[in-house]
């Protein structure tokens, strides 16, 4: 989807990597499934950790095969084989939000390259949405608010995260076994905050893009960051920015705690505690280095 | 009731020390500070029940005739906005509307008040935590200490948003996260020392 969620690999037990490594191998392996070789390129570690974090719910102990790999031929691999329900839901989410992704980035900047992948995704994505008519009417529905909020530019960085805020918590909200109403309720408040975590994190990352390109970016609307002087109030954009998404992780965190994790615990707080951490910081930081660079110069 | 060896996460035959710890470690992870304002707080609130029925059944099967009544302290305490508002039916009518989670009805009525002062601003940003929008409550809640900066209640709200953000981290920290940045200073020390060396004429590192 985005490529934020990563888990921090030097803290990480080889087991537990393996595991990770095996769901995201099954994700894979189910989009080929379902719409053939070419959209597995869609796949990213966001839709890993959806498997991890659905089926760590589900008390069937892990299985995992080991099979071949036809992206890495010479490689071969374990692949999870339990809790199939969940792996192929994670991989048609995948397929549906890379779908809609690609469509609002032709629409933005006509590039080829996305004109050909939603092309590839269509009809697949169009098998999803049949598959779940409500999620998607939903998910539609807040891309479409998200729209409006980009035309009017809204200068409010919490505002302009909430559609995409409400996309991932209906992405989260797994409907059937093993999720029930408890962990449902603690799933969709953790989708909310995650959503909004990727979303403001993106646009901290996509500031000197956007600027260059004058698209639309929250943040440059709500520090009134201009082309010429793009890092005048850099010190409070950083503050307060950070302070939001250390909150957003935090409520991440603490849902889910209160989740009641049969398997995967341990991966699943790597990547909450430690590798959305890191990549907070990584962004952060290029942002701050960026300035001391540009005064030294 | 649940077996409450497996509630605390301790063993059957774990001694009395590390029952005591995870029972500690228990009720700071699901302190209804870290779910304050925050649409979980009823679950973490019930985990947390759980944890002190747990704990105290253990005690009492195992430890009799000591008494250490530590539990069931937390949860009889009164978490939500302590609609103590000097009698301002307005801010009382509210502040039980935010509680009870009807925010747009509450955002309506806060709207339609002109005089902003700081239950004003408190209000709001509790409000807009609620929703998940830390930015805007962040700056309400900041907005209300300036303005009143002897109120608690306002100044708590804001010290336990920070709260939660260190909490976080500080778990990231103890769980190993940044010892890369330990090891990278350990490395640039090195570098730092052998430059001093080199201007004495000695150099442990050849390259540099």
């Amino acid at each position: 989807m985005f490529g934020y969620i990563n888990p921090l690999k030097a803290e990480m037990k080889m087991r537990e990597y393996e595991i990770f490594k095996a769901y995201y191998c099954a994700v894979c392996k189910s989009i080929k499934k379902k719409c053939g070789q070419l959209p597995r390129l869609a796949l990213s570690y966001d839709a890993a950790f959806l498997a991890v974090l659905l089926s760590s719910l589900s008390d069937v102990p892990l299985q995992a095969k080991r099979m071949n790999c036809a992206v890495h031929p010479l490689k071969k691999g374990s692949v999870i084989t339990t809790d199939d329900t969940i792996i192929e839901y994670a991989a048609e989410m995948n397929i549906i939000l890379a779908y809609y992704n690609l469509k609002d980035s032709f629409k933005d900047d006509k590039s080829l390259s996305a004109a050909f992948g939603s092309a590839l995704l269509k009809r697949c994505a169009g098998r999803v949405k049949k598959k779940y008519p409500q999620k998607c009417a939903i998910i539609e529905a807040l891309l479409s608010q998200q729209e409006k909020l980009e035309t009017a530019k809204c200068g409010s960085m919490d505002e302009a995260a909430e559609p995409f805020a409400g996309i991932m918590q209906e992405v989260l909200c797994y409907e059937g076994e093993p999720v029930n109403k408890k962990s449902g309720e603690i799933l969709r408040w953790l989708g909310y905050n995650l959503g909004k975590w990727i979303y403001i994190l993106d646009a901290l990352d996509d500031i000197e893009k956007d600027l260059k390109k004058k698209t639309y970016n929250p943040l440059i609307y709500q520090f009134e960051i201009t082309e010429d002087n793009p890092d005048d109030d850099l010190e409070t954009l950083l503050g307060r920015v950070e302070f939001n998404l250390t909150h957003t992780l935090s409520q991440i965190s603490s849902s889910m705690e209160l989740l009641d994790m049969k398997k995967n615990k341990s991966i699943a707080e790597n990547i909450i505690n430690m590798g959305m951490l890191a990549k907070t910081e990584q962004i952060i930081n290029k942002r701050g280095a960026a300035k001391k660079i540009g005064k030294s110069v | 009731m649940e077996n409450p060896y497996k509630t605390l996460g301790v063993k059957e035959n774990a001694s009395e020390e590390e029952i005591k710890k995870a029972y500690r470690d228990m009720v700071k992870k699901y302190h209804p500070d870290q779910y304050r304002n925050n649409p979980l707080s009823k679950l973490a609130e019930e985990r947390l029940a759980e944890i002190n029925e747990a704990y105290d059944y253990i005690t009492k099967n195992r430890f009799s005739g000591r008494s250490w009544n530590t539990g069931g302290q937390t949860n009889s305490r009164n978490w939500s906005t302590s609609g103590d508002f000097g009698g301002d039916p307005e801010f009382s009518n509210i502040s039980s509307n935010i509680n009870s989670g009807n925010l747009d009805y509450a955002e309506t009525l806060l709207n339609r008040i002109s005089n902003r002062n700081a239950k004003w601003y408190y209000l709001m940003g509790v409000l807009n935590l609620k929703r998940g929008r830390y930015d805007v409550a962040y700056s309400h809640i900041e907005n209300a200490v300036n303005m009143d900066p002897g109120n608690d209640e306002y100044r708590n709200t804001l010290n336990r948003m920070n709260m939660s953000n260190s909490t976080y981290r500080n778990n990231a920290y103890n769980s190993g996260y940044g010892g890369d940045a330990n090891l990278c200073n350990t490395c640039s020390c090195l570098c730092c020392a052998d430059s001093c060396c080199e201007c004495m004429g000695g150099d442990c590192i050849p390259c540099c």
